[in-house]
């Protein structure tokens, strides 16, 4: 209960200075102003100074920092993320981020359960069987894995499985129907999962061949289990443990991935839109896909953290 | 003086020697004499796509079968747009073409380019040419019901007016007071500044276009309700995902006939590339696009359909007049001199697209066979920039912050918009051949920033694309004096009393054939001026599935036939699907 | 043509010698430090090398065409702009190079100075230190990198120092449990017990020490911020003037110039790859000499 409380604790205050830091770097940026009326920001007619006040006024542009960030926090915990500066007519920021969110997400997850499902296989079959041809082989192909930066990857995959073979679109449409928009996000999530697998395998690999010479395992074997048994029920469970912690920790990597991806496959999902929120420094946008993901990052964190004592017998006792 | 001795001098010169260029040096031969042969020769056009030596080359399905009731459109648009209000968005062509399915215009263009009314009954103007009363047409409702009048249009262009993006090209064209009055329940009257005998070719486009009042109303209380526009076009608006899809659906009571597509869905495809083969595909059933190789593969296919228009925007590169070095003819000029063109068309255009030599195409009465665009001749440029060098290289550049020569080079920024591939490769091509004249920094801005530094002044020289208005009347306001300020829509902040004085003429002179010299002058004043480095004409493909039918059957209510394309821009109220 | 043989060597090679107890450091090591120099002398001489101008619209050589093939007289083919692709992307390896050299320098220096200190000094200071690294590692790496470049310019320093910027937290918190680790021998307490200062104590008993496993991250790290610069490149915010392996391969996977021209994306793309799997095998081979339990097994 302690740690549950320490930790959430923790979490809380990593936000806010994640959130102070970047709503701080953003208004260095200069006048949001210009964001928000354009050319018309500099019109010194009297109409266009009035306009200007106006906009002034209503964004509370004139108030010190800190009264604005507390601001902007407090409407925060009450579910306002603000407003898009640079859209006509200000939306609301909350109605991109809920749009564009699910896509991303779906993307991250649908690529970490393809590292998970090609990883683990992988790593069984490697494992048990230590120098043999097989294993050399994964070897050599985490590392060629590794060293192909997800842009290129995935221009590769995209010239071999899309363009070559046109066996899946290049393209995501975000209103096409649910299976067809599976498809399209298959080669996307393969890009972003390989690199994950081969991290997964390699780690897991090595984890396992320790854990195959430890005690309880060699007094399994003499027992006369299965291979198989010896490897699911005894092996892979401890072994599961630091594979739970790589995984929270690649989450933050992917994420950043994604981003890229995204822009390769034009997946219109959060990544295309703080590229872009950047650009045009629409800093309400920045700010709440910075602190979403901050969010989504440091949470993954505390459930990796929780499901750690639940697989480690020696924490959970 | 002198820029017109330089020009006059150049033109001589120029048809002979083209620097490093084999693209151009066998174009004569590809060009075709038949069609040319009307026109006096052009030194340095290159030959257009296909048999595109009209304007607007249209290859579609014979239009002689009975309409089709049913059917769902799909077009694939370049971009989204940010909103889909004419009163607060500045439209772009995926815009324009979202806003025409939604929205009816004032005015619209015939096929021989002169405005007609459409929505409006009548456009009068008073003796002076400085008021002009339009009368709406009885019976029309908007989508939600609200009647068209008097009370809408003036609400619809009080709101364009007030609106700082959208208001910046109306501000000038009116005065501060009085610009609009309601004569009675169905009739405007508007006043301008000037006197203009033009005045419908403004309301053809989206000044033209009357939202519904308690729309407006609405959508300035909840800014959510810009994506969903309330017009009294063919289709009402369905419902919008931005980004992905925005859906239309008949509007079964429109004023002016039946509408045949049961709905209209625009999709925004960034990629050309993707577009086309999503169109090959069948997935889509039409798109617009100027990428050069798209263009290519969908004219070579004999299934799809394809509009080509050239008449619309030109790209050029664009020097501000205000901050040295080109507030000095001879740098302007310079980087004129330098310019690629000829790698440009062959490079960049593919030799799809025809040279711009001016704002107007051959075909076109405004156009001027007699002007040259100088470019192609690095050492010629080295000359000039050696020459400002010696004279002014003290000066400083206020843009870079630093002196406007470094030896005899010039030292200049360029920008241009993007992220973009395909921008970044123009800047590589244009620092490359301006190398021996100038010393560029390349400086990639957002396409918001880019528009805003331009309108402040903020800039020395940047890629830009536009003119290209049906009737050149519209494009005044880009040219002209009184553009000049903090925030200009002068871009190059370059004053031509004489140009302006000129301008003023041509749009209060009935005679085509006086206007049509009178704009050949402010041509070749604009040439002299040499604050743009005139490209390529810009060409729209309009391509559309094998089983779309009539996109150019659109008619006004007094039975004129209009244009049914214009930068990128078509309409589908008369448009059905065979089969 | 040879560097691009003894890239096909390190490939065949790696399976042929995993941990072999005889040799220290393995023959595939000093391949892959090979190939790394090659790479950087033949980028650090490339204005002087016989190859094309990579800015020559039509380069040197009279190709005067767009998207030519791979031939004799283009190694690697020609791009849109009839550009030597070979020229291009030796000359992108400068830009390359420099951003990944300058970033890890910063990052070992920043991150290594925080970390021994945080784990020498320990108490507040170590928990203020600890937190600013959580709070860097709370940022996806990217986007922390997309903000300061927005805040600031897109320059070749800005860039490299940004990448640098990611690699405080991770370099510093190994330089912290490796001094952690070490201040507790013994050699570290008699050092202290016989007066040493503690700026001596530092340099002249922890840093060799703690060096060790900073090698080879540093060039880990390398690697990490040459990929993260291409990472940059395709989201449109990397270096604004002169090409870099990135910025090649963006331009090559436009779908239209990948389905006619795919070596525009291809040769830079084989580049990046030889080069980030020589620097992470030779950072893993270090790792391994330096790594205690793989020696003890």
């Amino acid at each position: 209960m302690g740690r549950v409380v320490r930790r959430t604790g923790f979490a809380i205050i990593l936000l806010l200075t994640v959130s102070a830091l970047t709503f701080g770097a953003m208004n260095l940026l200069g006048d949001p102003l210009f964001n928000i009326l354009g050319p018309a920001a500099a019109d010194t007619t009297p109409a266009g100074v009035e306009r200007i006040e106006a906009a002034r006024a209503e964004y509370h542009l004139d108030d010190p920092l800190p009264v604005r960030y507390l601001r902007w926090l407090g409407d925060l915990v009450q579910g306002d993320l603000g407003v898009q500066f640079s859209s006509a007519g200000q939306p609301p920021v909350a109605d991109l981020v809920v749009e564009r969110l699910p896509r991303t997400a779906v993307l991250l997850v649908l690529a970490q359960l393809m590292a998970t499902v090609i990883a683990i296989p992988w790593a069984l079959l490697a494992a048990p069987r230590v120098d043999s041809w097989f294993d050399r082989l994964s070897t050599v192909s985490t590392f060629l894995v590794v060293a192909l930066p997800n842009f290129a990857l995935g221009v590769l995959l995209k010239y071999v499985f899309a363009i070559r073979l046109g066996w899946f679109p290049q393209t995501y449409t975000a209103d096409a129907p649910l299976p067809d928009r599976f498809h399209q996000l298959l080669l996307p999530a393969l890009t972003i999962a390989l690199p994950a697998a081969a991290v997964y395998q390699r780690l897991l690999r090595d984890d396992l061949v320790s854990t195959l010479q430890e005690e309880f395992i060699l007094m399994a074997r003499s027992k006369g289990l299965s291979r198989a048994r010896i490897l699911f029920r005894h092996a892979l469970r401890p072994s599961l443990f630091s594979f739970v912690t790589v995984f929270g920790l690649t989450t933050g990597a992917l994420i950043g991935g994604s981003l890229v991806v995204e822009n390769i496959f034009r997946i219109p999902g959060l990544g295309s839109a703080i590229v872009e929120a950047v650009v045009r420094e629409d800093f309400p946008v920045v700010l709440a896909i910075v602190v979403v993901v901050a969010s989504v990052f440091i949470v993954v964190n505390f459930v990796v953290d929780a499901v750690y004592a639940v697989i480690d017998p020696r924490i959970r006792r | 003086m002198a820029a017109l001795a330089a020009t006059a001098c150049a033109g001589g010169g120029d048809s002979d020697e083209v620097a490093g260029g084999s693209a151009t040096a066998d174009a004569p031969a590809e060009s075709d004499p038949s069609d040319q042969a009307a026109e006096p020769a052009e030194p340095d056009a290159a030959p257009p796509l296909g048999s595109a030596d009209v304007p607007v080359e249209v290859t579609l399905a014979p239009a002689d079968e009975e309409p089709v009731a049913g059917g769902t459109m799909r077009f694939a648009i370049e971009a989204d747009v940010d909103g889909l209000n004419p009163t607060a968005s500045s439209l772009s062509a995926p815009g324009q073409l979202m806003g025409g399915a939604v929205f009816d215009t004032l005015a619209a263009f015939d096929v021989d380019g002169v405005a007609v009314p459409y929505l409006a009954q009548s456009f009068t103007p008073s003796d002076d040419l400085r008021s002009w009363t339009v009368a709406l047409r009885p019976g029309i409702t908007f989508h939600d019901g609200t009647p068209l009048n008097a009370a809408a249009v003036v609400a619809s262009f009080e709101a364009q007016r007030a609106s700082p993006l959208v208001g910046l090209a109306v501000r000038p064209l009116f005065p501060d007071d009085g610009a609009v009055a309601m004569v009675d329940e169905l009739t405007v009257q508007f006043n301008l500044t000037d006197p203009h005998r033009h005045f419908p070719t403004y309301v053809t486009g989206q000044l033209g276009m009357v939202a519904s009042p308690a729309w407006l109303a609405a959508a300035a209380a909840d800014p959510a309700l810009n994506q969903q526009p309330v017009g009294t076009g063919p289709f009402r608006f369905d419902s919008r995902t931005e980004d992905s899809v925005t859906r239309f659906v008949r509007n079964d009571a429109w004023w002016n006939g039946e509408v045949y597509l049961d709905a209209l869905e625009f999709y925004p495809v960034a990629d050309p590339d993707t577009a086309t083969d999503l169109l090959f595909g069948g997935e889509i059933d039409g798109l617009h696009t100027t990428n050069a190789g798209s263009i290519v593969r969908l004219v070579d296919d004999d299934e799809i359909q394809s509009i080509l228009d050239d008449r619309g925007e030109e790209s050029f590169i664009m020097m501000n007049t205000s901050v040295p070095p080109f507030d000095d003819l001879r740098a302007r000029q310079a980087l004129a001199w330098a310019t690629p063109r000829a790698q440009y068309d062959q490079l960049i255009g593919l030799d799809v697209l025809r040279q711009a030599t001016q704002r107007f195409t051959p075909e076109s009465p405004y156009h001027d066979p007699a002007l040259v665009q100088i470019g192609d001749d690095p050492a010629r440029a080295a000359t000039l920039a050696a020459e400002y060098c010696a004279e002014r290289g003290a000066d400083v550049n206020d843009v870079t912050g630093a002196p406007v020569c470094s030896g005899d080079r010039i030292v200049i920024q360029y920008q241009y918009a993007g992220p973009s591939v395909a921008g970044t490769r123009i800047a590589d091509l244009m620092v490359a051949g301006w190398s021996d004249a100038f010393e560029v920094t390349v400086t990639e801005v957002f396409q918001d920033d880019l528009i805003q530094n331009a309108a402040l002044g903020a800039y020395n020289t940047v890629m830009w694309r536009q003119f290209g208005a049906i009737d050149p009347a519209a494009d005044g306001i880009w040219l002209t004096c009184r553009t000049i300020g903090p925030v200009s829509l002068n871009w190059p902040r370059y004053c031509d009393e004489e140009r302006d004085a000129l301008l003023l003429l041509a749009q209060a002179e009935a005679d085509p054939d006086v206007r049509a010299d009178l704009y050949r002058q402010v041509e070749a004043r604009i040439n002299d001026a040499a604050t743009y480095v005139f490209l390529q004409h810009t060409m729209w493909d309009v391509a559309l599935a094998p089983v779309v039918r009539d996109v150019c059957g659109r008619t006004s209510p007094d039975g004129i036939a209009l244009d049914c394309v214009g930068n990128g821009v078509v309409w589908f109220d008369r448009a059905w699907l065979a089969g | 043509m040879t560097s691009t043989d003894t890239g096909t060597v390190t490939v065949t090679e790696v399976g042929a010698s995993t941990p072999d107890p005889g040799t220290r450091l393995g023959r595939l090591f000093w391949v892959s430090v090979a190939w790394i120099v090659i790479v950087t002398v033949a980028a650090a001489l490339a204005p002087w090398l016989p190859i094309d101008d990579p800015d020559a619209i039509g380069g040197d050589s009279g190709l005067d065409t767009a998207l030519t093939a791979p031939s004799w007289n283009a190694w690697f083919g020609t791009d849109t702009l009839a550009r030597d692709v070979f020229a291009r992307t030796v000359h992108g390896a400068r830009v390359s190079l420099v951003v990944g050299l300058v970033a890890i320098v910063l990052g070992l220096a920043v991150g290594g100075t925080l970390g021994i200190l945080a784990g020498y000094v320990r108490g507040a200071f170590d928990r203020v230190v600890t937190f600013l690294f959580v709070v860097l590692l709370s940022f996806p790496s990217l986007v922390l990198a997309i903000l300061i470049t927005s805040l600031l310019d897109r320059g070749l320093v800005t860039i490299a120092v940004t990448l640098g910027v990611l690699g405080i937290a991770p370099v510093g918190r190994v330089a912290r449990s490796a001094t952690i680790q070490y201040a507790e021998r013994d050699f570290v307490r008699a050092a202290r017990m016989i007066g040493s200062s503690h700026r001596r104590i530092i340099v002249r008993e922890l840093l060799p020490n703690v060096a060790a496993p900073m090698g080879s991250l540093a060039l880990l790290g390398m690697a990490l911020a040459i990929v993260a610069e291409g990472g940059l490149a395709f989201l449109g915010l990397s270096v604004s003037e002169g090409s870099t392996w990135g910025k090649l391969i963006l331009d090559g996977s436009q779908t239209q110039t990948l389905t006619d021209a795919p070596w525009v994306a291809f040769a830079p793309i084989a580049m990046l790859f030889m080069t980030v799997l020589a620097l992470n095998l030779a950072g893993d081979r270090l790792r391994r000499l330096g790594d205690v339990r793989t020696s003890a097994i």
